[in-house]
């Protein structure tokens, strides 16, 4: 394959591209695309347009072409294939176009899936080193960040694949998951910001996916699996819905009250939003208004996070803290989105061998799910399908009132004699 | 090694992608993946597996087999890990160490490479 | 194919190390914050138990970037927060500093460069939402224009706080919605069972496997000019596409007939009400790239009806979940149907199983 990196050939094309200095453009005209570029929201149009202008990479060029191609006729012309670097089964999106011969620019356009950093913290050198590497190999497209949580590299040749690959593998870049086994995580900011942080989310995602790394990038289990770590029950990762293996900060007793803090936020807002913005919207109606002040009985309290939220100078989480898992949530395809389930209301969290003790547990489930799972099966619907006790008995944890909202309203079960 | 191509179809050229055996044009997608499945001979697994820089064993062949056999019988490809507890079984190994096997003969990967030299449809989905 | 000159050895490093991303400030905090509060849209401060403080100044980014943005971002962060960024899971870009000095010109910079500052609080924050026509192999319509589209007529509402909490949208190019539950989502509906090509399914498909991955049982194996090939009993198809995802020769999607679907009252977080799955309150709007003005409009009359109607801390379901359904169809003006009907999996958990009525 062709040394020119980022190039394909347009010579049956027929476009302009040979503007040498005159002034002509680059691209060709755009103009369903070219509406975009209206309003005031940031264009992600201009922002290629500017790019192909200042790089003159034919693949973009082909990509702006079949775009346009697309907004006209109303579909999509990609098609999917294997593209990978030695050593793993999968990490690159592998894109053909299926017009290729309107558009010969566009005919590769695979996308490199690459892991951020845990809570997507980064420094300019990170960035900067990698946006080189990527302008050198591939078109200069990228997302920050795709949906699953990975940063994608959007535009490659087969050709370069590997190389670009090697370069950002030196540099501590590794590829993303895809296909059927573990994925790339997504954590919240953490400890790195948030008073909330109930544990080192941010050590754990590490912790987790150097464990499974081998399986992420050789899948080979019946489907994928997905970790998202909220270090509190705000859950701004969206674990419970978009991750079979939820983990989510929790505390285990009082919530912590300044009554300092307290009292000035009564005399800054009043004892009306005192009742109508926090007393009256605990779902579990753990607070009373208390002489002109808030009383909040632990007992009824389920860590919903609304108090915390509404009065975070005053109120802050529990000193006992640790993670709650929650498991089997997945979005719409096929049987419709499932929410995660708790599975296990408590554990701490704070050591290395608090988490080596967590990965044991996680690697007992997926090799649970390995073997009863059908193939193309979720965690979430094996578990539906068998029963909960089932997964329960096969994994080895035990019953706890948490897992379920309510006990059971039909008597049709066989307890054992 | 893939070559393209220059043909007529129904009076228009048309640029494939192929590999030549015996004076005849077999096609392949982009990707390499034959574009008629029952064009497949041992013959052109090879030029295939050479195209992947692939030294092909004895072990290489029986796995092309074990997945051509697989196929045969349930028309689809095995999943990863039926490849892999085949593999455990017959050698007796654990799956950690038939993964890194399969590995070691197919490095891109049972999917892109052992099911392509076996001449089998090519995976789909990244969802 | 891996040349024989490689000479680097791959190191499986899964996800790139974080500490040396963090502000020495938050290096020095961390685990140790107490408490914040939003001075003004767009800024988040953080005070840690230690008295130091961190401001951050959120702004939104097309998601879909080149290096060149990347690069002014960075400028930003070189400039002002001695080289410290992140961006949050819903692809706002986040600039971190100590010094509460560099916030006003690090927002008079961004804003320049055509970065809207805003996004934190009860406002309207980025969209959810993936690739569309640029790039994906399943899509029905493009993600990035409609989000564009979406987010113009929205971008007063990113840079104030003027909702009743915070709002989150997302937008979806198939069933799959790869967007995710949001309070008000934008997700494709396809509207016409797929169309076989049936001369080369047999050759590009695990037939098996397609048939395994319809939910209702409607694929079966057929014989189609002397090939082996599938047919969909249209009667049980319910057109989710998932097929077409097991085989591209189950051409699902159409310009024509896979159109839009408007949902409301998806809420991922725990606070007050447990998260809830989102409901579908339109349906059969046109794909109209490039802007698609009938999806923008919908989704307008719901942001102005909640906006109006919604008391402090109601997410949307929330809100729709005090005033009622019927309120909700009366005020947006949208129209209930009897498709909004549940009749897949669990159709039973959406009856209403009491007297509880609004007139």
């Amino acid at each position: 394959m062709e040394e020119n990196k980022g190039a394909s050939s347009c010579s049956s094309h027929g476009c302009n591209h040979s503007n040498g200095g005159r002034g002509e453009k680059f691209l060709n005209p755009t103009p369903m695309l070219d509406e975009l570029e209206k309003g005031p929201w940031p264009s992600f149009v201009s922002g290629f347009k500017n790019l192909a202008e200042r790089t003159k990479k034919p693949m973009l060029r082909g990509v702006m072409d079949q775009l346009e191609y697309s907004y006209n006729t109303k579909m999509g012309y990609w098609k999917g294939g294997l593209v990978t670097v030695d050593g793993y089964g999968a990490g690159v999106i592998t894109r053909y176009s299926m017009i290729k011969d309107k558009i010969p620019e566009a005919a590769e356009f695979h996308t490199m899936r690459i892991q951020p950093p845990p809570g997507l913290h980064y420094n300019t050198a990170m960035l900067r080193e990698m946006c080189d590497i990527w302008e050198e190999y591939g078109s200069g497209m990228l997302t920050l960040h795709g949906q699953t949580g990975d940063i994608m590299l959007q535009g490659i040749d087969e050709a370069n694949v590997q190389e670009c690959f090697d370069k950002l593998n030196e540099k501590g870049w590794d590829l993303g998951g895809a296909g059927a086994g573990m994925r790339t995580a997504v954590s919240c900011a953490g400890p790195a910001r948030c008073e909330q942080a109930c544990y080192d989310n941010l050590e754990l995602h590490l912790h987790a996916l150097r464990h499974f790394v081998g399986q992420l990038h050789r899948p080979e289990w019946n489907y994928k699996i997905k970790f998202k770590f909220s270090a509190c029950p705000n859950d701004c990762t969206n674990s419970i819905m978009r991750s079979d293996l939820a983990v989510i900060g929790t505390w285990k007793d009082a919530i912590q009250v300044e009554e300092a803090a307290v009292t000035e936020w009564i005399e800054e807002k009043g004892v009306d939003a005192l009742v109508n913005q926090v007393i009256n919207l605990c779902p579990t109606r753990a607070i009373s208004l208390q002489d002109g002040g808030m009383k909040i009985d632990t007992r009824d309290c389920v860590r919903c996070m609304h108090c915390l939220n509404a009065m975070p100078k005053a109120l802050s989480p529990g000193k006992e803290r640790g993670v709650s898992l929650l498991m089997g949530g997945k979005n719409t395809l096929k049987v419709g989105v499932n929410m995660g389930s708790l599975i296990i209301p408590f554990m701490k969290m704070e050591t290395e061998e608090d988490r080596e003790k967590f990965m044991k547990l996680v690697e007992e489930i997926i090799d649970w799910w390995d073997d009863s799972g059908l193939d193309h099966e979720r965690i979430g619907e094996t578990i539906e399908r068998v029963g909960l006790r089932q997964f329960l008995d096969g994994v080895g944890l035990d019953v706890d009132i948490n897992q379920v909202s309510r006990p059971r309203d039909n008597p049709y079960f066989k307890a054992k004699y | 090694m893939i070559l393209f191509f220059i043909i007529n179809k129904q009076d228009k050229e048309e640029i494939i992608m192929g590999i030549v055996i015996n004076g005849a044009t077999i096609e392949t997608d982009e990707n390499g993946y034959l574009v008629n499945l029952e064009d497949w001979t041992e013959e052109i697994a090879g030029k295939l597996a050479e195209g992947e820089e692939l030294d092909m064993s004895d072990e290489h062949w029986s796995l092309v087999k074990f997945l051509r056999d697989y196929y045969d019988e349930y028309q689809i490809a095995p999943a990863v890990k039926v490849l892999t507890k085949a593999i455990a079984a017959e050698k007796g190994i654990d799956k950690k160490e038939a993964s890194e096997f399969l590995y070691g003969l197919f490095p891109k990967g049972p999917a892109l490479q052992a099911c392509k030299v076996a001449g089998l449809p090519k995976p789909t989905g990244c969802v | 194919m891996s040349s024989p000159e490689r000479t680097w050895k791959t190191i499986e490093s899964g996800p790139h190390t974080y500490m040396e991303a963090l502000h020495p400030v938050v290096r020095k905090n961390y685990g140790n914050w107490k408490y914040h509060e939003i001075p003004r849209p767009g800024v988040l401060k953080h005070v840690a138990e230690s008295g130091d403080a961190l401001f951050t100044v959120r702004a939104g980014t097309p998601r879909q970037d080149t290096v060149d943005m990347v690069r002014q971002l960075c400028d930003i962060a070189d400039r002002y927060c001695d080289g410290h960024l992140r961006f949050t899971v819903r692809n706002n870009v986040e600039f971190l500093t100590p010094k509460e000095e560099n916030v006003e010109p690090m927002i008079r910079d961004l804003e320049a460069m055509g970065f809207p500052v805003g996004g934190a609080g009860n406002c309207v924050s980025s969209v959810s939402h993936t690739q569309g026509w640029l790039h994906c192999d399943i899509p029905a319509t493009d993600a990035s224009g409609v989000v564009k589209s979406m987010m113009d007529s929205l971008y007063d509402e990113f840079k104030h706080m003027e909702m009743p909490n915070k709002v989150r949208l997302s937008t979806s190019c198939c069933s799959i919605n790869c967007g995710g539950q949001a309070d008000i989502a934008v997700v494709v509906k396809h509207t016409r069972p797929p169309r076989i090509n049936h001369d080369n399914l047999s050759m590009i498909c695990e037939l098996p496997k397609a048939v395994a991955r319809c939910p209702v049982a409607a694929i079966r194996p057929t014989v189609v000019n002397g090939k082996r090939s599938l047919m969909v009993d249209e009667a049980k198809c319910i057109c989710c596409g998932a097929c077409f995802g097991a085989c591209p020769a189950m051409e699902i999607n159409h310009p024509e007939h896979s159109k839009f679907a408007i949902w409301v009252g998806g809420k991922n977080s725990n606070a007050r009400s447990k998260p809830s799955t989102m409901s579908i309150v339109a349906h059969n709007l046109p794909n109209n790239p490039p802007r698609w003005p009938e999806v923008t409009e919908a989704v307008g009359k719901i942001l102005t009806a909640y906006k109006a109607g919604g008391r402090p801390w109601e997410r949307v379901g929330e809100w729709i979940n005090r005033i009622g359904w019927k309120r909700f169809f009366e005020e947006t003006g949208l129209i209930f149907d009897e498709d909004m009907i549940d009749s897949y999996r669990h159709a039973r958990t959406t009856f209403n199983q009491s007297a509880h009525v609004r007139f």
